[in-house]
């Protein structure tokens, strides 16, 4: 039964993962990122190439992704994102647009296949990254033996969680944040450089799905097509926690994940992933707004 | 004076469209004119977004599961009717990938060759299965409608639940292999017969029957959003709480028309069963139905004329770049970008486009005037918001 809590705990740890990101910038700036599943793509294709070029392990790629796909979160914010605040449903098809774009260079090897150059790891095919040494095997924790990457995933996805919560509830920018998720107009009316802040969380949100990536390059295939599912999850768990909600954002990627777990280990993958859609249509049917909103919005 | 010359316009704009689709197989061989039915069923999906979205605003982020409805339902018809289900050696008609699913030994008959076969058995009437081809989705999309729009979900909630409800469906059909055929879907079908006459998918016939049901649909749908009801609708998609404290049943109406979007959606399964001979999951795929509502985005989500005409365009310039050599690695990123384009500089679409520059032009012949029908699409693409 315990090795079942631990399966649901690691797959909600990686919705979770996903679904930061996607929380702060749809909570804070009304954004629906549909690229968001294409950074998580961007954060798994620089481990596999930071282990090709560099000979580094994922806890040297997990930095790296941070910083490049943040740096690409910032630009598709400062091109597309920003004409279109306060369009919701407009962002969700642009950015859609934008997640096509991505997949598609990288599939074309950012276009260099035009001037006939090869870069290995990037392209249509599949990619694979083997976990560091010290992550392989299993460790012992309240004695049942458990996948050890999986404890790392669970760990890192806390550690990340904590930074969010600090920067959101403890720093001055977080304010900021706040404020702007509460209301816009008043927090631009106090002074607020709004336009600078949104860039700066779609830029961070970016980077935590960068480093999600890179976790996910630890155990499934990294290929072009990756990011569609995973949106799509991390969506669910976002709009299930309630907009704008960190610990909505906890509790639901929880929920989905051990109800994902439970079900997976008494039926199969497919029928546990239709409960997981089953309970969101019902919890959004029961509670229009998520399990934890705030009024007033 | 304006008015009357705007919908002068409009009732040109439509007619151009009919003569256009009409004349087409002059020009064009059967092969061709095969590939343009599907993109001619593609247009009556961007109608039946235009009509949930643009007017209703209602994004459905799962009509995938109603066009998916429509066309399993006829095409379970089409493959009893096929003849390798006739010739699994019993009485009535078998699907072939049911004896590959079957317990050994089980009875070569619908009624119980595997669990849930017998579901089948009305469908043995080609008639049945285009009956629920079209009753399906509308039970759906009732159902669904019924639950989410008495709770008051709006937004992008309802394009969530929808979204989960297609992906919930698209699961089960692959689960249920036994009855399904999972992933491979339903392939291997019998043309559809009417009366003796076989819609051959690369026949001039078939063209005309795809193309008559889009003018009729195009037309039907056209007049029913001109309706007291259709006006009604338009005024709950602007402003949901000032018709529900006027009295109208906002429920109701938005219900009604998200059927009737559905019921669309089925009719263009069902057609693209028939020119295109299967029907498969990927048809409840998310990237399917976010697709379908990028075209109606393209050709304009407020006009059912440019949403139809949106999602033929782009499929057509998908096809024909596509096969151009320079682009043949890179016409999915063209994709990409243009969508990109039109939802920045777009925003109501082609269609949107052609509403300004029309009241441009009229604007001109009645200086002074002003260009009224300019002010109002402004308006309404706001709203729509």
């Amino acid at each position: 039964m315990v090795d079942i809590l631990f399966i649901g705990l690691s797959l909600g740890s990686i919705l979770l993962l996903i679904a930061l990101g996607l929380s702060i910038t749809y909570g804070a700036m009304g954004v629906i990122n549909m690229a968001h599943g294409e950074l998580v793509m961007i954060g798994a294709y620089t481990a596999v190439l930071a282990g090709i070029y560099l000979g580094a392990n994922i806890f040297v790629a997990m930095p790296l992704a941070f910083v490049a796909t943040a740096l690409l979160g910032w630009l598709i914010e400062a091109v597309v994102v920003r004409r279109l605040y306060g369009r919701l449903l407009d962002t969700l098809l642009a950015t859609w647009g934008v997640a096509i774009l991505i997949q598609q260079a990288v599939r074309l090897e950012l276009g260099l296949t035009f001037f006939g150059i090869q870069i290995p790891g990037l392209g249509p095919g599949l990619q694979n990254v083997s976990v560091p040494e010290i992550l392989s095997g299993t460790v012992a924790i309240f004695g049942e033996e458990v996948n050890a990457y999986r404890t790392f995933i669970i760990f890192v996805t806390i550690v990340l969680t904590v930074l969010t919560w600090w920067i959101l509830y403890r720093t001055p920018i977080g304010t900021q944040v706040r404020a702007i998720i509460r209301n816009p107009q008043m927090a631009a009316a106090c002074g607020i450089d709004v336009k600078r802040v949104n860039a700066m969380t779609f830029a961070y949100g970016s980077g935590l799905a960068g480093v999600a990536g890179v976790m996910m390059s630890g155990f499934k295939t990294v290929f072009p097509d990756m990011g569609t599912p995973m949106v799509v999850d991390g969506f669910l768990v976002v709009v299930v926690g309630g907009v704008g909600s960190l610990l909505g954002t906890v509790a639901a990627a929880g929920l989905l994940g051990e109800i994902n777990g439970v079900f997976a280990s008494v039926t199969n993958d497919i029928l546990a992933r239709a409960v997981v859609f089953a309970t969101v249509i019902l919890i959004l049917i029961l509670k229009p707004a998520g399990l934890f909103s705030f009024k007033g919005r | 004076m304006s008015e009357t010359l705007q919908r002068r316009l409009e009732i040109l704009a439509y007619a151009t469209f009919i003569a256009v689709i009409l004349i087409l197989p002059a020009f064009a061989d059967i092969f061709w004119l095969n590939r343009f039915a599907k993109y001619l069923v593609y247009g009556m999906l961007g109608i039946a977004i235009a009509m949930s979205w643009g007017y209703s605003g209602i994004l459905n982020l799962g009509q995938g599961l109603f066009f998916g409805a429509g066309a399993y339902m006829l095409a379970m018809s089409l493959k009893l009717a096929s003849p390798t289900s006739l010739a699994q050696g019993s009485d009535t008609p078998v699907p072939d990938f049911m004896l590959w699913n079957a317990e050994p030994g089980a009875p070569t008959d619908l009624c119980c060759i595997t669990g849930g076969s017998w579901l089948w058995m009305p469908f043995q009437w080609v008639g049945f299965g285009a009956f629920m081809g079209i009753a399906l989705p509308v039970l759906l999309a009732f159902t669904i409608g019924t639950v989410i729009f008495r709770q008051r979900i709006s937004g992008v909630f309802v394009a969530i639940i929808t979204l989960a409800t297609v992906l919930l469906v698209r699961l089960l059909v692959i689960d249920l292999q036994p009855i399904t055929n999972g992933f491979n879907g339903l392939t291997d079908l019998a043309w559809l017969t009417i009366g003796g006459f076989e819609f051959d998918p690369y026949l001039l016939a078939t063209y005309y029957l795809i193309a008559g049901i889009l003018i009729a649909v195009l037309i039907g749908a056209r007049l029913l959003v001109a309706t007291r009801a259709g006006l009604v609708l338009q005024a709950i998609r602007d402003d949901s709480n000032r018709a529900r404290y006027l009295g109208f049943d906002v429920p109701k109406y938005q219900t009604f028309f998200f059927a009737v979007s559905a019921g669309i959606a089925g009719l263009a399964g069902m057609l693209y069963v028939i020119v295109a001979e299967f029907a498969s999951p990927t048809f409840m795929d998310l990237t399917f139905s976010i697709t379908m509502v990028v075209w109606a985005a393209v050709g304009g989500r407020n006009s059912l004329l440019g949403a139809c005409i949106g999602a033929i365009l782009i499929n057509t310039i998908e096809a024909s770049i596509s096969e151009t050599e320079m682009f043949v690695e890179a016409w999915k990123a063209i994709i990409g970008l243009i969508f990109v384009l039109v939802v920045l500089f777009l925003p109501r679409g082609l269609a949107g486009f052609a509403q300004d520059a029309s009241a441009w032009v009229v604007g001109r012949l009645n200086r002074g005037e002003g260009s009224p029908a300019s002010a109002v699409g402004q308006t309404r693409n706001q709203a729509a918001e």
